[in-house]
């Protein structure tokens, strides 16, 4: 007993020791010579893709359309791991880095976008640059200042884009004939209709992409935030959004006594006729969910007259990803126009495309426009007049901890 | 013999616990937290966010443990005797035992939720003008949706572990008293109970430990604000800004070491029961 106990001490020392780690920022640029090494080299290899999981059709295609293609053209095996929030992926990645783990990560690529990906950049927990030397690249518009920054942070090429979303509302025509369009008129009709409104609780995605709308709102635009954070303009500013927010606390679903806790309760809600309103950021993803017989038939979307927030989101690499060739090289699948084109079919996914469809060859700009929308997803020409930028991360998690404070706990 | 396992079972489970010790002191050097500091907990004991939290944690455990032991008890001292169809009133009685509390806590939302089974059904009868009248049962203030299940799945574990008891015990005790002239009141008050009763604390204190820093059900049935401690933890843990980690870890640490102290409490009741007999 006495052996197995002094053997115990000594493995938790060698732990502890480990703790303190070394600054092991193996974050070397790529150093294949050319694209047809990094296909040699991928093949045969697994990738385990970290993703948030919270979507059956997304997870279909997934293990399924990109699975089986990765494996006939590059015999790559695709291992989807499913997570409720992409900062569990971005915790393993560190506990890893903790322990020493620097070479033999679990993780092979990420689905990832903002605060997360700063996190990850600023704990050097990222490979790169890489995203520019994907032949797909040329499809991408790099230029494009919401392609090559993310939530405000430069992307620099340490993640590749995958598709790009824009915040919808979604309503059942059955119940509301005539939706409000406004930020105004939504809030007068929340009033009117008490118990018929809430929205997931910050920091849930969808949720905090919300708050944002009665935020832009409140304080009387978003261009005065369009700057690196201010604490003191925060404070000064933000609290007519606290405000409006509380104002119509009392009319929400259950009186504004709690919150639904992420968006996929969200979702019940609305589905079971609990709330009247739901809201998504994918325009495509009411459209799905009638499909699935989720949603009723009668299910439509819209965008505020001031606008919806839009972004881009993208995979990145971890710094101990053991097998980076061959997670580079489903990077460059996902933007391939084919799988591109196969993600905007509203029968799989409906994500609208990373590549600017006007790089790509006519035949397949056809086939791009020539796609089903589904009946609850607004044209292009529908949502695109009607963008809003996002704000930089640091904004969005001071909101986060403010609506705690000032919202959900008064 | 023990010594593989142990090493696996102390290496992971004590390695886990040391990295959180030495992260709730705030010691993190990938993020470049470098010293150590006690400042983790010291927030943690002003902060009302965890205050709250930690009384909400305690009402649910102790509500949960009372009620079910006492449920438990009326269980067993019922089904102990036998009559006709005993054996599959009490295999039914332990059927819950095996189904993982995930499943339970599906199974109360899709009961007893707004637009749930119960609700819809109220409305059907007329009892209730539309499902939204219908009380709220989950993701409520006081926590019924959590206890509730909780309820329903210890009841049976406790039940069980008391219905072995009453067996081994047998009928001997009851049977002097008895003769001694025992109404059946008596026997019950001052035989069987009493020698149930560290049967009774042991269970209750494992149900309470387990009800105390459960994540899941409170995750799933619980309301946004206040949430139970295990809850806060994780949202913590989770927060995209990594100095909050010391804190995740300091709440999982004052989890770890309260449960601690009740399974030591449970290694000296039972020590004590094991003499008496």
């Amino acid at each position: 007993m006495k052996k197995v106990f002094s053997s115990l001490v000594i493995l938790l020392l060698a732990i502890t020791a480990c703790i303190g780690g070394e600054e092991g920022a193996v974050t070397d640029p790529a150093s294949y010579n050319n694209w047809e090494d990094v296909v040699e080299e991928a093949r045969g290899q697994t990738v385990n893709w970290y993703m948030w999981g919270g979507q059956d059709n997304i997870n279909a295609w997934v293990t399924g359309y990109v699975a089986d293609n990765l494996k006939e053209q590059y015999d790559i095996t695709l291992n989807m791991v499913p997570v409720v929030d992409t900062a569990d992926a971005v915790n393993k990645v560190l506990g890893e880095k903790q322990a020493g783990r620097d070479s033999d990560g679990s993780v092979d690529l990420i689905w990832i976008n903002g605060e997360n990906f700063r996190t990850m950049r600023q704990g050097d927990l990222l490979y790169g640059p890489w995203a520019d030397d994907l032949p797909s690249g040329q499809f991408v518009n790099w230029d494009d200042a919401s392609v090559n920054t993310d939530l405000g942070f430069p992307v620099d090429f340490y993640e590749s884009p995958y598709g790009k979303a824009q915040f919808v509302m979604i309503y059942d025509s059955a119940k509301i004939t005539d939706p409000p369009t406004t930020m105004d008129g939504l809030i007068e009709w929340i009033q009117a209709n008490p118990g018929r409104f809430t929205y997931p609780a910050p920091p849930d995605f969808t949720g905090t992409a919300f708050m944002l709308h009665m935020c832009y709102h409140a304080t009387g635009g978003h261009e005065q935030f369009l700057t690196p954070f201010d604490q003191a303009v925060f404070d000064d500013a933000w609290a007519a959004c606290w405000a409006q927010l509380n104002e119509i606390e009392p009319f929400l679903w259950r009186d504004g006594s709690t919150y639904p806790e992420s968006h996929a309760q969200h979702d019940d809600l609305f589905a079971n006729g609990e709330v009247w309103f739901n809201m998504a950021y994918n325009p495509a993803e009411a459209s799905s969910k009638v499909e699935s017989g989720q949603f009723p038939e009668t299910t439509r979307t819209f965008v505020f007259e001031e606008g919806t927030l839009a972004n881009t989101h993208y995979v990145a690499i971890p710094y101990n990803s053991p097998n980076k060739a061959a997670a580079m090289v489903v990077a460059n699948f996902l933007l391939s126009p084919e799988a591109q084109l196969s993600k905007a079919d509203t029968a799989n996914w409906g994500d609208r495309p990373a590549v600017d469809v006007n790089r790509l060859p006519a035949d397949q700009q056809t086939a791009f426009n020539n796609l089903p929308r589904g009946v609850a997803t607004l044209s292009d020409a529908e949502l695109a007049p009607f963008r809003l930028p996002e704000l930089q991360a640091d904004w969005r998690v001071a909101a986060e901890r403010a609506w705690e404070t000032f919202v959900l706990r008064e | 013999m023990l010594a593989p396992a142990l090493i696996v079972i102390i290496l992971l489970f004590g390695g886990g616990l040391l990295l959180a010790l030495t992260q709730s002191f705030g010691f993190l050097p990938v993020i470049g937290l470098n010293e150590f500091s006690l400042a983790a907990y010291g927030q943690l004991f002003q902060d009302d966010v965890f205050l709250t939290s930690l009384g909400l944690t305690l009402w649910i455990a102790v509500a949960s443990t009372g009620i079910s032991t006492i449920l438990a008890l009326a269980c067993a001292l019922l089904l102990r005797r036998p009559f006709w169809g005993a054996g599959w009133v009490r295999f039914l009685f332990q059927l819950n035992i095996p189904i993982p509390h995930l499943v339970g806590a599906i199974g109360i939302l899709l009961l007893f939720s707004q637009s749930g089974l119960f609700a819809r059904l109220a409305y059907l009868a007329g009892l209730i003008r539309e499902t939204g009248e219908f009380p709220a049962l989950v993701y409520d203030p006081y926590a019924i949706g959590i206890i509730l299940e909780y309820v329903w799945k210890t009841t049976c574990f406790t039940g069980v572990i008391l219905l072995a008891n009453l067996q081994t015990l047998g009928d001997n005790f009851e049977d002097v008293a008895r003769t001694l002239g025992a109404n059946s009141w008596q026997r019950l008050r001052f035989v069987t109970l009493p020698l149930l009763r560290p049967a009774v604390l042991s269970s209750s204190i494992l149900v309470f430990a387990f009800t105390f820093g459960a994540f899941e059900v409170p995750f799933l049935l619980g309301q946004r604000f206040p949430s139970a401690l295990p809850v806060l933890a994780y949202r913590k843990y989770v927060d995209s800004d990594l100095t909050s980690r010391p804190e995740a870890m300091a709440i999982s640490i004052v989890i770890a070491i309260l449960i601690t102290f009740l399974v030591l409490l449970y290694m000296r009741l039972s020590k004590q029961a094991v003499k008496r007999v």
